[in-house]
């Protein structure tokens, strides 16, 4: 009966073929290639939770007097949106949670995101041939930073105003066109004509979604038709992947997976309180509070804007504010720019124009390694820039001494980093028997009473446990000192 | 005519006292879900011992009794903050306690040292007996570091030590500065507080209350341990880079409602998701998001993945 039913549909569809295609594929059963999953896991839980609270959002500036559960609101005059969202908060069964949930996945969707995309880079499984899939990858972080935003500033409450009053100023001091852009995107001077908020649902629930499932979709098929990549090790090789198929131990695996990023989804929905706008009140443009961030995917941005000397280029009548312009515009930019065509450089850099399936480990590639520890050191520089007034009050410093501290620690930080990790990594490689089995160490005592410390005897099979070592282009410090004189190195150059 | 007021005075002047030492010297509670908030009322019950405090848990009582009627008499009852004058007896030990406690820096007749030219604590001349009280009550006089922003600390003094030494000071200036309140805050207006708040003090204080660094040193402190009097003797004294707020800025009814906002919201907030992870906003929730969020979800990876 099922198979005839099956043979039915196949008979129409034709999807036997690639039905098993995907069955069958392999997954490298290495952790660190869970960590995209994550990700995935809760963009799923975004799009569940965000379909319950469009239900009972209401996307509208129109300001009514609230007459809901919190009593310090009560006959308040506030925007639709934010009744609505202290609405879902207070008056709605299972809102809180689901609230929450929404914003801590968006937070856990990006940071793994950050980590999934670390792992591909220090790896190298950005090489060729899959130069495409890191530049789709990175449009799904930019996207999901700006949906992050927009979904922020959605409930109108006066720390998210403050942002999107950022937003504007930053819209607006791009040169020659950011007035008329700003203008547009408002409806007219700030705060606008109250079209923002419908404007960036319209954005947050619908454009921006569409498009990262899209990258989504084209993610994951680059991955299913390139195949996964795999560290090097016994049998593996640049023609095989080595793992757990897809059915049934790897869709077991998986699907464990997405129960567990739900339990820390709602789990810190339930326990840890998220962005409790009811006790922040309504924006209203002439109103502030102190100790304003956004949230952390844009903190590094925000940092920048903190620490950048106040200024500005005045000439024909025009003023270009590059105290906004170069840390919110120019400083992502180049960020995202560097991220995009990093696989390009590096192949110009190193020539190397190889198919790549097996994975580097980082110590082998100290300048890769180094450069990208070089700019994570940087974004997590500007990151915690971005909490300057709070470092100042925990820490009891003045706040003007926490500044210049960043603006120094900001350039110079990375380059610490980069020589670090370059000299880390070249120790490393140096060091004796790395990336062999350990074997181990008898300790002896003489006659005399003298210890001394010997290798045990090779086990068998630990000649062929040896990790294969990875072609390396000949241009990488092979020459370097701590290379040529260490013993045990690998030094395979095909 | 002296002799048929002599008696209601006192009543009056004792259940002031008696009053400001039961209210001013914890903080109020408040319960941020119900406007109709039963905070404890301090009433001398009659046939009471002289001098005995008794706490009802229940709101104003139905029977009227000699003290509800000198409150209702007091002269200064404006919008629910009564203003008080301490009773003389107090400026005797207060000038004791002063000579002994704070002349040392201001000077035994409180009109402040110079030395070098250069002025080493302020004339205190002038202030009122809130004011003293303010500094004395919070503990951030007597001061721990010169140099550097009072810090609030437990207080050095009783609730009668500060309200004597609040009562010397003021002796020297009758009349001038700010009295020491005695607020109730039942039955203020939550609403009214919150917009006021947001309004005029969040941009310092934070929406939260938590306090955060200002520039060059200074800072705005927290206000979760403030009392309802020592919210009002800021607003009406302006302490330190505080801005001061007289009755043409915000009128005593709005000053009790900020109040009531202060103690009995921003101190008890509605964490009605969870831990309230210091109220910091996105710097504590980051934290949590990447190192319980992502942590967690890694270290399960690590689990159920291969390590080899």
């Amino acid at each position: 009966m099922i198979d005839k039913s099956l043979n039915w549909v196949d008979d129409r569809l034709g999807i036997a073929k690639g039905g098993r295609t995907f069955l069958d594929k392999i997954f490298p059963d290495h952790w660190s290639f869970m960590l995209g999953e994550i990700a995935l896991y809760s963009f799923v839980i975004l799009l569940g939770t965000g379909v319950f609270l469009t239900l009972y959002f209401v996307p509208s500036g129109h300001e009514i007097v609230y007459h809901g559960s919190y009593v310090p609101l009560r006959g308040q005059r506030v925007s639709e949106a934010y009744a609505s969202t202290v609405g879902l908060s207070f008056d709605v069964r299972s809102g809180l949670l689901m609230r929450q949930a929404h914003h801590w996945a968006a937070d856990i969707f990006l940071g793994a995101i950050a980590v999934h995309m670390a792992r591909v880079f220090f790896t190298g499984a950005f090489r060729k041939p899959r130069e495409f899939n890191w530049i789709v990858g990175t449009l799904m972080l930019i996207l999901g930073i700006v949906n992050g935003f927009l979904g922020y500033s959605l409930p109108d409450d006066l720390v998210s105003g403050t942002g999107i009053r950022i937003a504007y100023s930053i819209t607006e001091s791009i040169p020659l066109v950011g007035t008329y852009l700003s203008f547009f995107l408002f409806g007219g001077n700030y705060p606008g004509s109250g079209i923002i908020i419908p404007r960036f649902y319209v954005l947050h629930v619908l454009i921006v979604p569409a498009i990262i499932v899209g990258l989504l979709a084209a993610h994951l098929g680059l991955l299913v038709k390139q195949k996964h990549t795999q560290f090097p090790g016994k049998g593996k090789t640049e023609h095989n992947v080595v793992g757990s198929p897809m059915f049934p131990t790897f869709i077991a695996k998986t699907t464990g997976f997405l129960f567990m990023a739900s339990a820390v989804t709602f789990g810190l929905g339930g326990f840890a309180q998220i962005n409790p706008i009811w006790q922040f009140g309504q924006y209203e443009p002439y109103q502030i509070s102190y100790a304003v961030q956004p949230d952390w995917y844009m903190g590094w941005l925000d940092g920048a804007l903190r620490i950048m000397p106040s200024w500005e280029w005045v000439g024909w009548g025009h003023t270009i504010p590059l105290e906004v312009f170069l840390p919110a515009v120019v400083f992502p930019g180049l960020v995202f720019n560097i991220l995009i065509v990093w696989p390009f450089i590096e192949s110009i850099y190193t020539k190397d124009t190889n198919y790549h399936n097996l994975l580097d480990r980082p110590r082998d590639r100290p300048k890769r390694t180094a450069a990208g520890a070089s700019m994570l050191t940087l974004l997590f520089a500007v990151f915690f820039a971005s909490s300057t007034d709070v470092m100042a009050n925990f820490f009891q410093l003045p706040l003007l001494d926490v500044l210049w501290f960043f603006r120094f620690f900001v350039p110079l930080a990375p380059i610490v980093a980069y020589f670090l990790t370059y000299k880390i990594c070249n120790e490393m490689r140096a060091a004796e028997g790395i990336g062999k089995r350990k074997r181990a160490l008898v300790v002896s005592r003489s006659a005399e009473g003298e210890y001394s410390t010997v290798k045990s005897e090779p086990r068998p099979g630990d000649a062929h446990e040896e990790l294969e070592a990875i072609p390396v282009p000949t241009y990488i410090d092979t020459t370097h000192p701590d290379l040529a004189t260490a013993a045990g190195v690998r030094r395979v150059i095909r | 005519m002296t002799a048929r007021l002599a008696a209601p005075a006192a009543l009056v002047g004792a259940v002031a006292v008696f009053g400001l030492v039961a209210f001013s010297s914890g903080p109020a509670r408040a319960d941020t879900s119900s406007t109709t908030t039963a905070p404890t009322t301090v009433s001398t019950v009659p046939g009471a011992q002289p001098g005995t405090v008794q706490q009802t848990p229940t709101a104003v009582t139905a029977v009227p009794s000699p003290s509800a009627a000198a409150k209702n008499a007091a002269p200064s009852n404006q919008g629910g903050i009564i203003y008080t004058d301490l009773p003389a007896s107090f400026i005797a030990p207060g000038q004791a306690l002063f000579a002994a406690n704070c002349a040392s820096c201001h000077g035994p007749l409180a009109n402040g040292v110079v030395k070098n030219g250069v002025a080493i604590a302020p004339n205190l001349e002038g202030l009122g007996a809130g004011t003293v009280d303010f500094w004395v009550s919070t503990g951030r006089m007597p001061l721990e570091n010169i140099s550097a922003q009072a810090i609030r600390k437990p207080p050095r003094f009783n609730r009668i030590q500060t309200l004597e030494i609040a009562a010397w000071v003021q002796s020297l200036a009758p009349g001038q500065g700010t009295k020491v309140p005695l607020v109730k805050t039942a039955g203020a207006d939550l609403e009214s507080g919150n917009t006021l708040f947001t309004l005029n003090c969040a941009a310092c204080h934070t929406i939260s209350g938590a306090g955060d660094a200002l520039a060059f040193g200074a800072y705005a402190p927290s206000l979760h341990l403030a009392t309802p009097t020592q919210v009002i003797e800021a607003i009406r004294s302006g302490p330190g880079n505080m801005p001061r707020f007289s009755p043409g800025n915000i009128t005593d009814t709005e000053a009790r409602d900020i109040t009531a906002y202060v103690t009995g919201v921003l101190q008890h907030p509605n964490n009605a998701g969870g831990a309230g992870l210091g109220g910091i906003g996105p710097v504590g929730e980051g934290f949590v998001g990447l190192l319980i969020g992502v942590g967690v979800l890694m270290l399960v990876c690590f689990w159920i993945g291969d390590r080899q």
